[in-house]
């Protein structure tokens, strides 16, 4: 689950005049022939930096992403509820996994990636700071939070490099799962006993403003957006997914007698765009740098799994082992 | 003093407020070796690249590849994993050019060796299975496998793999590909709300 | 046939793998690796999913709904073995849980295959597949870390030798042993065990580990009949929390 605000590499103007101009121009025509870019091809340094910082973010995501809904793993309501909340907290990990190794086939190792996660170096999804105080933010989480994911996921799995377009394919398959599981649950709770409408309602007021932060703040126009969008490095504008997002789910949101906490939030007729109140985007970049509900707690808990499962991987690692990124 | 959390598993895990020192940082080699998993979807197709995992051994590659790539079954008949080391890889081609082209040996007629074929058909897209040579070594395998299997399409890339460095499901285990029908809440398919909306809808509009 | 002595084995079995699924849950998100994570995974769904078709059968045998039978009773009306409720602890545990517990239930479903009670039959071998998986998990992991580096042998050895004496009492004596025996439901208890120790002797024996000696060991017992450890009810009142809050309400 990946919303958009990614935190992309600072660029300078002369990065690209040190680059090959001739193998710059291939690359180039490669992308814009509609063909995907291969580990083994050559690409410019800064199309590298940039695909690893947003596929780690997007891994990172994922795992963090398991711990606010692992937090209703063992309360479950009925056994149909407690099966797939664990096959969906799994497939989290799972598409973690998947991404690491996009990531990993340009060239840096997951331990790395997992220990800068760990000293906070790497950033994930603002969205997993907060916390689910419910099974009905679980619910809201499994639906709301992981259909904005699939609006971003499903423009990147169109974008250039093959081995991240090839992990998106497979998460946006499992994805729909997730989705589906979630609406079902929002469902029952949303047209349920009062007490459950009160528990969703509840739920939907605490998360609404870190789901119109999920997708990031507006991009603002600049060379780098420029160049990320030419290479499909970035493939849609966070303001773009923001307004999917709202346009799919608001009206699926309403029809069951859900309110949003925005009563500025509408659809201008005319222009056909999703009017809201400003999110607070001081709020964002606190959270972002640390200072959220549970950021704290999210890395406390993978450095005890990583400490933990220490003497596991030391214990089977073979002495003459040397690293090989995957192939693909 | 233990974080607090709202997660009652993360309470067990006793999890210090403050850590006292910093993370030690990993070693370098604090990582198991890559494996690439492939995956036949049904009897009769090709095996097909999935992707990798990391494992300390073949056997553990197995399990996890079973369990990352094939747990939703009804996508999985067979399965293999090969060290990723063990794999050689050639380079990329484009533009509708094939790599064999590239390829101007003849074979040396050593047939001493097995390896398995596996070619890439569409950029962005997976290997797939094309089958076994006898080969000298891996260049002549290439080689082998460019009169063997010829393709009316470019082949992209190819990898080449000693056919005992592949370790492949058995036949007898094929009941561990089974997925229960009572997996079915691990499907899109299996949650239906419309009806429940509906009826909500129906009754709110009496009201 | 004997719905009673029915009953007492249905009752175990599905209660013990509702526990330990449940236990299992618990380590999605922080476990050794990735991968591990999504296998332990695969199996506790496994577990929940085979305790879900259990009660499903002594629903047909005139129990209540499976969800009312999972969520709403208190511990002391568990019957499952006081093994599977004990907290995690940490990787060496859970792993030799796994292993000592699932080796027996691959043996109690294989015995329950040819059971004369069909639907229990029918159930036993359909999830053949699945039980191969988990005992194939359990021996590849056991054998490597219980022969890796001293740290790895040494942490599962002492998990081994805390988890014998539970281990035992997942072979309690059935109130109804000889009944299930004479009409040919279950083979019973005994002999069980004696296929277990057979097969974890077999998978020890290629490692570092060293078996506990089973004749000086007491068995922790009481768990088929409502005795249990002071983990059970925290368990099960945490696992229906949610539910609990309305039984009656559509979750």
């Amino acid at each position: 689950m990946y919303g958009g605000g990614n935190v992309f590499e600072a660029m300078k103007a002369t990065a690209l005049a040190e680059e090959d101009p001739k193998e710059l121009a291939k690359f180039e025509a490669r992308i814009d022939r509609g063909e995907k870019i291969e580990p083994k091809d050559w690409m410019p340094q800064l199309y590298r930096k940039q695909l690893i910082r947003m596929i780690e973010q997007h891994a990172h995501s994922e795992i963090i992403g398991a711990l606010p809904e692992g937090t209703w793993i063992t309360r479950a309501p009925g056994f149909k509820r407690k099966l797939a909340l664990m096959a969906k907290v799994q497939d989290e990990v799972g598409h973690a996994q998947l991404l690491y190794s996009a990531a990993e086939t340009l060239g840096k190792p997951r331990e790395q990636m997992l220990d800068d996660l760990v000293t906070g170096k790497s950033k994930y999804s603002n969205i997993f700071n907060y916390p689910a105080f419910t099974w009905a933010d679980s619910c809201f989480i499994s639906w709301l939070v992981d259909a904005g994911a699939i609006v971003n996921q499903v423009a990147n799995s169109k974008g250039s490099y093959g081995p991240y377009c090839r992990a998106l394919e497979r998460i946006c398959a499992e994805e729909s799962f997730h989705l589906k599981y979630g609406h079902h649950c929002v469902i029952h709770l949303a047209t349920g006993t009062k007490k459950q409408q009160e528990m969703m309602q509840a739920a939907v007021n605490r998360w609404w403003a870190p789901m119109m932060h999920f997708f990031g703040p507006s991009d603002k126009i600049s060379v780098h957006s420029d160049i990320l969008m030419r290479w499909k490095v970035k493939m849609a504008s966070n303001d773009e997914c923001r307004q999917q997002f709202l346009d799919m789910y608001v009206p699926k949101i309403w029809e069951l007698g859900l309110t949003l906490p925005d009563e500025n939030l509408h659809k201008n007729l005319e222009t056909g765009m999703w009017e809201f109140t400003e999110p607070d985007w001081e709020e964002f970049k606190r959270v972002i740098n640390g200072d959220g509900p549970c950021n704290k707690e999210r890395l406390a808990v993978r450095r005890m799994a990583e400490e933990r499962g220490r003497w596991v991987r030391k214990a089977l690692l073979a002495p003459k082992t040397k690293y090989v990124a995957p192939l693909a | 003093m233990t974080l607090k959390s709202l997660d009652p598993r993360v309470k067990r895990l006793g999890i210090p407020e403050e850590w006292d020192t910093p993370l030690s940082p990993k070693e370098t080699l604090d990582q198991f070796e890559n494996y690439e998993a492939f995956i036949q979807v049904k009897e009769g197709k090709a095996l097909e690249h999935v992707g990798p995992v990391h494992a300390p051994n073949e056997e553990m590659a197995f399990l996890f590849a079973k369990e990352q790539y094939s747990r939703r079954g009804m996508f999985c008949n067979a399965l293999c994993v090969v060290k990723t080391e063990n794999i050689i890889g050639t380079e990329f081609s484009d533009n509708g050019i094939s790599i064999y082209d590239a390829v101007t040996a003849q074979p040396s007629g050593i047939e001493n060796q097995s390896y398995e074929v596996f070619h890439l058909l569409k950029r962005g897209k997976q290997h797939k299975y094309v089958g076994t040579v006898m080969a000298k070594d891996f260049e002549d395998a290439l080689v082998v496998a460019k009169h063997t299997y010829p393709s009316q399409k470019p082949v992209f890339n190819v990898w080449i793999a000693e056919s005992e460095h592949i370790l492949t499901s058995n036949e007898e285990d094929k009941d561990m590909w089974e997925t229960l029908k009572e997996k079915q809440y691990r499907e899109a398919i299996d949650y239906k709300g419309q009806d429940r909306i509906k009826a909500y809808k129906e009754r709110m509009g009496q009201a | 046939m004997n719905t009673e002595a029915l009953k007492d084995l249905l009752y175990k079995i599905a209660d013990d793998q509702l526990i330990l699924g449940h236990r299992n849950s618990e380590w999605t998100g922080f476990g050794p690796l990735l991968e591990e994570d999504i296998a332990f995974s695969s199996m506790a769904q496994d577990k929940v999913g085979q305790s879900w078709q259990f009660y499903k059968i002594l629903n047909e045998l005139g129990e209540s709904d499976p969800d009312t039978v999972a969520f709403m009773r208190n511990a002391d009306q568990f019957h499952n073995c006081k093994f599977v409720e004990l907290p995690n602890g940490e990787y060496d545990f859970s792993l030799i849980r796994h292993f000592l517990f699932d080796t027996a239930e691959g043996i109690r479903f294989n015995m329950l295959s040819t059971s004369s009670y069909e639907p229990v039959a029918q159930l036993a071998k359909k999830i053949k597949g699945e039980i191969k998986y988990h005992t194939m998990h359990a021996n590849i992991w056991i054998k490597q870390l219980g022969s890796a580096t001293e740290e790895s042998i040494g942490r599962l050895q002492q998990a081994l030798d805390y988890a014998m004496p539970y281990a035992l009492g997942i072979f309690e004596t059935s109130k109804f042993e000889a009944d299930l025996k004479q009409e040919g439901i279950f083979d019973g208890e005994e002999a069980l065990k004696a296929q277990w120790l057979t097969q974890i002797g077999e998978i020890i024996a290629e490692t570092d580990l060293r078996m506990p000696e089973i004749q000086s060991l007491q068995p922790q017992l009481g768990g088929r009949y409502g005795e249990h450890t002071e983990h059970l009810q925290p368990l099960v009142e945490e696992m229906s929390e949610v539910f609990r809050v309305d039984p009656t309400a559509d979750w």
